[in-house]
């Protein structure tokens, strides 16, 4: 357990056992010092306590095991291992390209106005289609809205590799057409080869670093 | 248990109810999926949200029942 978590559940348990002694002797809260100690117990201290591990929980929220812990998503967690480097979602993970320990996040959230918002509430309505709805087979799963380029020039854009790039600058309407995302990166036949969970059968895995 | 006082009585109430959802946050944290997410903001966020509204109202009763 992550050593900020300990740090929460120890005040989550500090608060409980303050707030015990108040509803077992209520009577402390008659003098000044115990109104105080009231205010501090019952309304400082659990709103620390409840913003401190709401951001734990949404930052476990962006997690790569938390992604991968539904059943459905486990051959996506596969793709991420497969051996070549043509596979986008493996060689980003693999080779560090997004934070490992975030790698579905990284991609799949959106970098415009409110976009943590939009991944969060997109997250609420994957969990409502897993557990209320018939969830779809994990090779038939779509996004809501096609990939949209903003995302992958969160990091690309400015990188030598991407503007220098010989393919990218072989037509000079393609950098300013991948910036409008009136071309997509990933469905105009360049890189294209993303998650590919029906073919992982046939795949060969890279074992792991560890 | 419950104290004669109105104000004592509303604070151990309040006390109760976020003693409730810290314990369900707490046990939130401790799992890892995306149903403790969902208990945590849910049933945990709501009850405490209701303890501390609560308290605070039992403060405006008294501050009003005392001028």
């Amino acid at each position: 357990m992550a050593a900020p978590t300990i740090f929460i559940l120890l005040l989550l348990a500090l608060t409980i056992v303050l707030i015990a002694v108040i509803v077992f002797r209520p009577g402390i809260t008659a003098t000044r010092g115990g109104k105080m100690m009231a205010f501090l117990v019952l309304f400082a201290l659990p709103v620390l306590c409840a913003g401190m591990g709401g951001s734990a929980e949404l930052q476990h929220a962006k997690s790569t095991e938390f992604c991968l812990s539904c059943h459905i998503m486990e051959p996506y967690g596969k793709s991420l291992l497969v051996d070549d480097p043509g596979h986008l979602a493996a060689a980003h993970f693999q080779n560090h390209r997004v934070p490992p320990e975030e790698a579905c996040y990284t991609c799949h959230t959106n970098y415009a106005m409110f976009g943590g918002v939009r991944a969060k509430l997109g997250g609420l309505k994957h969990i409502y289609v897993y557990y209320l709805k018939t969830p779809p087979a994990p090779e038939d799963i779509k996004l809501y809205e096609p990939y949209h380029n903003r995302e992958c020039l969160h990091c690309h854009a400015g990188a030598r590799s991407f503007e220098e790039g010989a393919v990218h600058t072989a037509d000079p309407d393609l950098l300013p057409a991948l910036r409008a995302n009136r071309t997509s990166c990933v469905s105009s036949g360049c890189h294209d080869v993303v998650h590919n969970v029906r073919s992982l059968k046939d795949a060969k895995f890279w074992k792991g670093s560890n | 248990m419950l104290s004669s006082n109105p104000l004592e009585r509303n604070l151990q109430i309040s006390g109760i109810i976020l003693i409730f959802g810290l314990v369900v946050e707490a046990l939130c944290l401790l799992g890892r999926g995306p149903i403790s997410f969902l208990v945590f903001t849910g049933l945990g966020g709501l009850t405490f949200a209701l303890g501390i509204a609560y308290y605070l109202l039992a403060l405006v009763r008294s501050g009003s029942g005392g001028a």
